[in-house]
C-alpha cells in the first residue's frame, strides 16, 4: 500500500513554543534527526508519535498534522483581512 | 548540492570499499592458485589500505556502520523502519551472492578459503549500510 503524505505544521509550531529540536526530540522519545525528516515531510508519524507531538504542542492531532497542505501564513492574513473588509 | 556531492562522495567510498573487498578476495584465490605469493602480497598491502581508508570514510565517519549496528531499543520508528527496510533487502542480496559463490563452488570443485569465509562475514555486516548509502536521498543518523 502507498502511503499518502503526511502535512504538518510542526516548524511553525516548534519555533512559535522556541524550543529545539533536540528538546522537542527529548520530549517526544526520538532521535533529534527524525525531527527534521519528520519537519521536512519526508517521514510520517506513527499515530503514537503524532498523539505525542500534539500533547507536546497542547493542541488537537487534526491541527498540527493533515492530508492536505496546509494554508500559508500569508495566505491565512490575506483571506482574514479580505473577510474583515467585508 | 552540497548533500548531493556528499552522498556521491560517500556511494563513491562505498563502490570503493566493496571492490577493494572484491579484488583481495579474488587475487588471493589467483595467488594461492598460480603460485604468485610474492606478487599477491605486494598488490594486497594497498588494496588492504584503500579497504581500510574508504571503511573509515564511507562507514565509519557517517555513522552508517554505527546505524547499522546500534541495538533496536535504541532506535526511534523512523530509524527502526529504515534499519528494517535495508536489512531485508542486504539480506536478498547477500543470499542470492552466497548461493552463486556455493553454486561455483561445488560446479569447479574449490575448497573454501580463510579468506572467502572472512570476506564474506565482513560484507553481511557491510550490506545493510551499502543499501542505505545507495537508495537513502541523504544520510543523517
Amino acid at each position: 500500500m502507498e502511503n499518502r503524505k503526511i502535512y504538518n505544521r510542526m516548524m511553525i509550531l516548534r519555533k512559535e513554543k522556541g524550543i529545539s529540536r533536540v528538546e522537542l526530540a527529548e520530549r517526544i522519545g526520538v532521535n533529534f534527526q527524525t525531527i527534521g525528516y519528520l519537519e521536512r515531510e519526508e517521514y510520517n508519524p506513527s499515530l503514537d508519535l503524532a498523539f505525542r507531538i500534539a500533547e507536546v504542542f497542547e493542541l488537537p492531532v487534526d491541527v498540527i498534522f493533515s492530508t492536505n497542505p496546509f494554508q500559508s501564513i500569508s495566505q491565512i492574513l490575506k483571506e482574514r483581512s479580505m473577510e474583515e473588509e467585508r | 548540492m552540497k548533500t548531493t556531492q556528499s552522498m556521491t562522495s560517500i556511494r563513491l567510498g562505498v563502490l570503493l570499499s566493496m571492490l577493494s573487498l572484491i579484488a583481495i578476495v579474488v587475487l588471493f584465490e589467483l595467488g594461492i592458485r598460480l603460485e604468485w605469493i610474492a606478487l599477491m602480497l605486494i598488490i594486497e598491502i594497498p588494496l588492504l589500505l584503500t579497504l581500510l581508508i574508504s571503511f573509515i570514510l564511507s562507514f565509519m565517519r557517517t555513522g552508517l556502520w554505527k546505524f547499522t549496528h546500534k541495538p533496536i531499543k535504541d532506535l526511534d520508528e523512523r530509524e527502526l523502519e529504515l534499519a528494517s527496510k535495508s536489512l531485508r533487502t542486504a539480506y536478498s542480496l547477500f543470499a542470492i551472492l552466497v548461493l552463486c559463490i556455493l553454486l561455483v563452488i561445488a560446479v569447479f570443485n574449490i575448497a573454501v578459503s580463510i579468506i572467502l569465509a572472512v570476506s564474506l562475514i565482513f560484507l553481511a555486516h557491510l550490506m545493510p549500510g551499502i543499501v542505505i548509502a545507495f537508495t537513502e536521498k541523504s544520510l543523517r543518523f
